[in-house]
């Protein structure tokens, strides 16, 4: 594998994700005002669950980070299916990049895109929303990056297993909103069912979400995200392995033609 | 008639053995999709310097070469070599060598076009200074230069048919693999585009150029490969197919199954396909007369009349005892 072509492959990336900002723009702008009118139901739902001096904050920030970190599975699937609308695919394929590079090269600048998106809602969603952390955010930092690389991960399977964007696009966001739902990032956990509270630890969104409640709710330091991370790992692993069986380079896929 | 060459060379870089080995070795290829046999044992050698234009039909198999060569598809059986190189083997290794410009055109329309060209330039480890070279010749070679700043959306068809080809040239390969490159290009492109095919090689470059134009092939004055369903079925220069296969042909066409006619002296061979009649002869003048003497009042049901002259076409007709069709031949699908 060559370092210098995976560069290239992420500052071309890159440069096409500048070419057109609007869509991340919106995707970070979007979860700031969900923030605003969602805050006073978390306050409900978490002094009802026994934190009687919260505002709501401590959950509805990072909630909002991890609903917003999941619209990079789309955008992950979404670079691949670029390549096929714009017939730059096989072309790609038969240029001297290796396939891992041309993985390598399109996730990263999407987990990068993650890392920055979770960076700019807590910076302002702390001063907004006056989210005070009982433990150090800092120890959330694995936790977030653990989550990205999951999601990317989800978003190369998504690909793999997707044969239109239409099918890419509608794994993702039923994967938005159930994942969303029922790991406790759009509604609190405690209000939903006991069947559906029995399933959560299946998503990745249960898992980033206790990890973050660990540290601004229960005040832990790294140690309390240490199980959330692994097992954000382990469901990285599953779907790299899940991507090494099923994606299929030379597959006819269908973008938007 | 050859296209002219006054345009800058675009030399291959990497040039490969100087052992006498063509660049580019196929032997024995064969690819099936199911039942549909898309490749049945073809053979190709390609030496640097040379055009060889696949010819054939509309699934006759040519994409389906030329995307084994590329190392987009696997083969069922055969070889591969470029540059000496096991490319079935190891794909990987001969992509710097390989330079393939798909059937259809591929570029980034959000960037410019020298972002383009830097992309795939990178790709293959051009860098600075090298890299920047690289660009402006290949832009040159095209008449991009003039458009390197302009987002690729903003071409035309034609400049968006050049950049796209450019893209395959940028790092000066020892093999290019054009697959149908004038298809749904205007005039000036395809003009531009023979033009720079013959001074790939004039460079040094081994090119593959797949078409189902017949004349293209005469212009380029390239040597040919026809491909039928799959099978090879001839392999030379224009004179040569000709030479050895092709003769003038009277091709009549009735309103209802085709009359038998007498003009042994004249013809070589006859044939009766349905309402198609066709007279194989060396003095077609003289024999479409004697037909027409011949059918007599039968006469009255001929609807067309056409005389082929030496050439592929006939070369074709000859060889599988069908007219030339491009466009209208049974596809395998869109994998052809």
């Amino acid at each position: 594998m060559s370092g210098k072509r995976v560069m290239a492959i992420i500052r071309h990336e890159l440069r096409l994700v500048g070419r057109d900002p609007f869509p991340v723009v919106v995707l970070v702008l979007f979860p700031v005002l969900a923030m605003l009118f969602l805050k006073p139901a978390f306050k409900l739902a978490l002094v009802a669950d026994g934190y009687r001096s919260a505002n709501g904050s401590e959950q509805v920030v990072p909630g909002q980070a991890v609903l917003n970190a999941f619209f990079i599975v789309s955008m992950t699937s979404f670079a691949f299916f670029s390549e096929y609308g714009w017939n730059t695919w096989e072309r790609l394929r038969a240029s001297a990049a290796s396939s891992t590079e041309i993985i390598i090269g399109k996730a990263l600048p999407r987990l990068a895109m993650s890392l920055t998106g979770f960076v700019v809602i807590f910076a302002i969603g702390i001063p907004l929303l006056d989210l005070r952390s009982r433990g150090p955010l800092v120890a959330a930092v694995p936790l977030v990056v653990a989550l990205a690389i999951c999601l990317v991960m989800l978003g190369v399977v998504v690909t793999a297993l997707s044969r239109t964007v239409q099918q890419a696009n509608a794994f993702a966001m039923v994967g938005l909103v159930l994942f969303g739902s029922i790991g406790g990032a759009l509604v609190p956990i405690n209000v939903l069912p006991a069947w559906a509270r029995a399933v959560a630890p299946v998503t990745p969104t249960y898992w980033a979400m206790r990890g973050f409640r660990s540290v601004i709710l229960d005040g832990t330091d790294v140690s309390g995200v240490l199980l959330p991370v692994a097992v954000l790992l382990g469901m990285s692993a599953l779907f790299a392995a899940v991507s090494v069986a099923k994606f299929r380079f030379d597959d006819t896929k269908t973008s938007w033609a | 008639m050859a296209v002219s060459q006054n345009r800058s060379c675009i030399a291959p870089t990497r040039r490969v053995n100087d052992d006498g080995l063509p660049v580019l070795r196929v032997e024995g290829l064969c690819k099936a999709y199911g039942a549909n046999v898309a490749l049945a044992g073809v053979d190709l050698d390609v030496a640097a310097g040379e055009i060889v234009g696949l010819l054939g039909p509309n699934g006759a198999g040519k994409t389906t070469l030329v995307s084994i060569v590329a190392g987009l598809r696997g083969a069922d059986g055969g070889r591969v070599r470029i540059g000496g190189i096991d490319a079935l083997a190891h794909p990987h290794r001969v992509r710097s060598l390989l330079g393939l410009a798909p059937q259809e055109t591929g570029i980034y329309p959000t960037l410019t076009c020298r972002q383009n060209l830097r992309f795939f330039g990178e790709l293959t480890g051009l860098r600075k200074r090298e890299l920047d070279t690289a660009v402006e010749s290949v832009a040159e070679a095209l008449q991009l230069t003039e458009l390197l700043e302009r987002r690729a959306q903003h071409l035309s068809g034609g400049e968006r048919r050049r950049l796209h080809t450019a893209l395959a040239l940028v790092h000066r390969p020892a093999l290019v693999m054009l697959d149908e490159p004038t298809t749904g290009a205007d005039v000036r492109t395809r003009t531009q585009l023979l033009e720079l095919v013959t001074n790939l090689a004039g460079g040094g470059s081994a090119v593959v150029y797949s078409t189902h134009y017949l004349n293209e092939i005469d212009q380029l004055g390239a040597s040919v490969l026809i491909i039928d369903q799959g099978h090879a079925i001839a392999r030379g220069t224009v004179p040569e197919l000709v030479a050895a296969h092709a003769a003038n042909v009277v091709e009549m066409t009735f309103a209802g199954p085709a009359p038998a006619v007498e003009v042994d002296a004249l013809a070589d061979r006859v044939e009766r396909d349905g309402p198609v009649l066709r007279v194989h002869t060396r003095r077609p003048g003289a024999a479409t007369a004697a037909i027409i003497e011949a059918l007599g009042p039968q006469a009255s049901g001929l609807r067309t009349l056409e005389v082929l002259h030496p050439s592929l076409e006939a070369v074709f007709l000859e060889l599988t005892g069908r007219r030339y069709e491009p466009a209208v031949e049974e596809e395998l699908g869109d994998v052809r």
